[in-house]
């Protein structure tokens, strides 16, 4: 399987824990043009779509190619993708034309190549066997996400506890399931709100280099904390 | 008053309208409804605010804006928001109430129903609502011959007389039957439309206009300005395929305990969308607040919904609905074509074959993640009177239930036992005759449907039958059914309440008896015990006495194999928090359909 990315920060992530933690209390645009944790800057990237939306479609481009950071870039393609209608324009493509721009890289298209055969994926053994064959890490994130949604707590197929979920999104055995315990464990967090965003933060720095997948889950957690 | 079933697309619109002033104070006769008030159905409402806009969505238009025309969901799904009857359901699936009667008495003897209708309330254009828009709707429209509506097949009494229609004074109207008919009130809820603007289209009142000028009135080319509504909803502009746009009915009368006027919202915008596909997406953007979602959304779905902030409901309650296939046993019969086929249609043991084809069980694993029950009986397992409970109202143990296991082998022989064989060697079986056997199978662009017929197909299939499956649009899905033009249809049923007659369905001059509408002039022996069953199931006021009736018609029904009954799903639906209300979705009623749409409220406001 081809590298997710979720693990690229590297060292260079240590050193700015500090900096990090002195930001708390930033505003939302202060954070995503200063914040160095990749997953607190998507957080408030994901939150400032909103706002983003707003920009021309030019400096919405540009922010993408050479934004500061992985919160301003995330924003600016999540605004991108509105203002260009492109999942309209995905939504009325064929399937193979789908996979063949998701095997390219495309995120957007594995979801919705995803959405598009999720009648083949109508129970999570299914998923996960596919899982262990698939070999682009965007349809594993693809079909991970809808994977989650069996993992929930309330589906009446496949449902997991937090336990076994935080096992999972730390060790699972493919990109894909730890990505699926990762979208079912934001979806438990938003429901519960036990953790603050000082205490969603801490806890990204306390995972983020060693699971980045958990981190993944509480970068989903923050999103939805700084959009409240 | 949901009394009859509609055939179901998807449970699912301009110009502009001159809003009325509405009532300068709350009428004395307002229907009050008790909401938030415990003891009541009511009582888990909450009290709203008006204001704000509603949108939901759906992948087919209305055919008409004509309620008592209308047969399909596509259509009522908007009439049933513009006109109302003088009795209605509670919404979360209850008893009888009133609506725009505000009260009735029923005499010692059971024979005479006296309606006492609210005074001082309008249709929409400021026009008083008196009698006289009831006896034109009960005498000029829904018994009127010349009218096409299967309103009518309700009140059929089990003597063959319809109820009889008395006005008493501008707000007072009796109605006389000449024998018991248990269901009498929930027939009396035929649509009340305005005589005033509808009277000279009918043939009866204007002999200067064509028979059957009236169903060709409230079309879609009708303006909107004259479309005039009793119901909370009235339309306020239609864009073919893009949307329909209802607002808020200034004169509609029913308020809140606060003296709120409902209903709360503004507008209710319906998206027509191309597809599920589609209303899914919209829902997930944000753009519609609520969706009935399927089984294969659930995990999407349920991965988004706290992030996105909306609410999946899945009820341990299977739908108001069913899904069947349906074999036209008068294919052909119009044009004296296709004779041989038809008699091989005609023939049970054929569609008996079929229904063994039918593998449900992989239907329900595979498609609706198990959340759904296969079905024999025309009536609903949520119903009372299902013949697999036990008793009226008691415990499903289906120990009397008639089913057709999916059996190939057994389906096989029987085509064979038929001379249904390959006669030229080109692997599909052929007439008995040796003309070739080709079969177009439909049903619409509903993608659950779709794999029902794909899985049903592959089983026709490799038992020999050179079935052709196709999609075609919901509407004209339906025209071809109605009309007798199909040759297989997979469709569903919704509606009907609980009780169990159905009589626009299964009755043999029936409006929806789609299967072999021919059966009117010659009906069978079974046609005519099953129509003696339902005279007789509707004829006790003992629900003990019927239910014992209506196990027998069930069974029957089920062995006529008119339609071929396959699913029942479970009541998913989803809605974004700021739906206030939204929580209260049910089997019966949902938050943007008909009797919880003028209940549903923006919380945010």
């Amino acid at each position: 399987m081809k590298r997710n990315g979720l693990r690229a920060l590297g060292l260079a992530t240590c050193a700015v824990v500090l900096v990090s933690l002195i930001g708390l209390t930033a505003d939302l645009a202060s954070i995503v043009s200063s914040e160095l944790i990749e997953e607190i800057s998507k957080a408030a990237g994901l939150a400032l779509v909103d706002e983003y939306v707003l920009k021309t479609v030019e400096e919405l481009e540009e922010l993408v190619a050479t934004g500061r950071t992985p919160g301003i870039q995330l924003a600016a393609d999540r605004a991108l993708f509105i203002l260009n209608a492109r999942e309209l324009e995905l939504l009325d493509m064929e399937a193979d034309a789908l996979l063949a721009l998701a095997e390219a890289g495309d995120q957007d298209a594995a979801n919705m190549w995803v959405m598009k055969k999720r009648g083949d994926f109508q129970r999570p053994e299914l998923v996960e066997e596919y899982l262990l064959t698939v070999e682009d890490d965007t349809l594993a994130i693809a079909a991970g996400t809808l994977l989650g949604g069996f993992y929930v707590p309330n589906s009446p197929i496949g449902a997991k506890t937090e336990a076994e979920l935080v096992e999972l999104a730390k060790d699972g055995e493919n990109l894909g399931l730890r990505v699926a315990a990762a979208t079912a464990l934001t979806a438990i967090w938003i429901g519960d709100q036990t953790l603050t965003i000082d205490q969603t933060r801490a806890e990204i720095l306390g995972v983020t280099l060693a699971y980045p997948e958990l981190a993944l889950a509480y970068q989903g957690y923050l999103a939805y904390l700084f959009s409240l | 008053m949901k009394k009859v079933l509609f055939l179901v697309g998807l449970l699912a619109l301009f110009g502009g309208v001159v809003l009325g002033q509405g009532y300068s104070t709350q009428p004395a006769d307002a229907r009050v409804m008790p909401v938030g008030e415990a003891g009541t159905p009511y009582a888990d409402f909450e009290l709203g605010v008006q204001g704000g806009t509603l949108n939901r969505s759906a992948i087919e238009g209305p055919k008409s804006w004509n309620a008592h025309n209308a047969k399909e969901t596509s259509t009522t799904q908007f009439t049933y928001l513009m006109y109302g009857g003088l009795l209605t359901n509670d919404p979360v699936g209850g008893g009888i109430a009133v609506q725009f009667a505000k009260s009735y008495e029923v005499s010692e003897d059971g024979f005479e129903i006296t309606f006492h209708l609210r005074e001082g309330i309008m249709w929409s254009d400021g026009t008083p609502i008196t009698a006289d828009d009831v006896l034109f709707s009960y005498d000029d429209l829904t018994l009127n011959e010349d009218v096409d509506t299967n309103q009518r097949d309700s009140l059929e009494l089990p003597d063959g007389t319809y109820p009889i229609s008395e006005k008493i004074d501008d707000y007072t109207v009796k109605f006389t039957i000449s024998t018991v008919y248990r269901p009498i009130l929930e027939a009396l809820g035929f649509s009340i439309m305005p005589k005033h603007k509808l009277a000279e289209f009918v043939h009866k009142l204007n002999p200067d206009v064509p028979v059957g000028t009236f169903n060709e009135t409230y079309t879609l080319d009708t303006p909107v300005e004259d479309l005039v509504s009793m119901g909370p909803f009235m339309v306020e502009s239609y864009q073919a395929d893009i949307s329909v746009t209802m607002v808020r009915n200034p004169y509609y009368y029913g308020y809140d305990a606060n003296g709120v006027q409902l209903p709360y919202y503004d507008r209710l915008i319906t998206h027509i969308v191309t597809n599920e596909d589609v209303q899914m997406l919209k829902f997930r953007n944000g753009e519609v607040d609520v969706y009935g979602n399927r089984p294969e959304d659930l995990a999407i779905l349920l991965g988004e919904a706290p992030t996105k902030g909306f609410q999946v409901m899945i009820s341990d309650d299977t739908n108001y609905s069913n899904n069947w296939f349906v074999v036209n046993q008068d294919i052909g019969l119009a044009d004296e074509v296709d004779n041989e086929k038809r008699e091989l249609y005609r023939n049970p043991k054929y569609r008996e074959a079929l229904s063994h084809l039918a593998d449900t069980d992989t239907m329900i694993d595979v498609i609706m993640n198990g959340l759904g029950k296969k079905i024999w009986s025309p009536v609903y397992p949520i119903s009372p009177f299902y013949a697999g409970r036990d008793s009226y109202g008691g415990e499903v143990t289906e120990a009397d239930s008639f089913w057709y296991e999916y059996d190939p082998a057994l389906a096989i022989s029987m085509l064979d036992e038929l001379g249904v064989v390959d006669q030229d060697g080109d692997g599909w079986r052929d007439l008995p005759s040796g003309a070739p056997l080709t079969i177009e199978f439909n049903t619409n662009d509903n993608t659950t449907r779709t794999k029902f017929c794909l899985i049903l197909t592959e089983d026709f299939r490799a038992a020999g039958l050179n079935v052709n499956f196709q999609v075609v649009d919901f509407n004209t899905l339906v025209t071809r059914l109605l009309s007798s033009t199909g040759d297989m249809i997979l469709l569903g049923l919704a509606g009907g309440g609980n009780d169990a007659h159905a009589p626009n369905v299964y009755r043999t001059c029936a409006s929806l008896f789609a299967w072999r509408y021919s059966s009117c002039e010659e009906p069978t022996e079974l046609d005519v015990r099953i129509d003696e069953l339902i005279a007789a199931g509707v004829s006790t006021l003992d629900n003990d006495e019927a239910f014992e009736i209506y196990k027998e018609y069930q069974v029957l029904v089920a062995q006529r194999l008119g339609y071929q009954y396959l699913i029942t799903s479970t009541f998913l639906y989803c809605y974004y928090d700021h739906v206030g209300n939204g929580a209260l979705s049910n089997p019966y009623a949902t938050i943007a359909g008909w009797r919880l749409a003028e209940f549903a409220f923006d919380n945010r406001l």
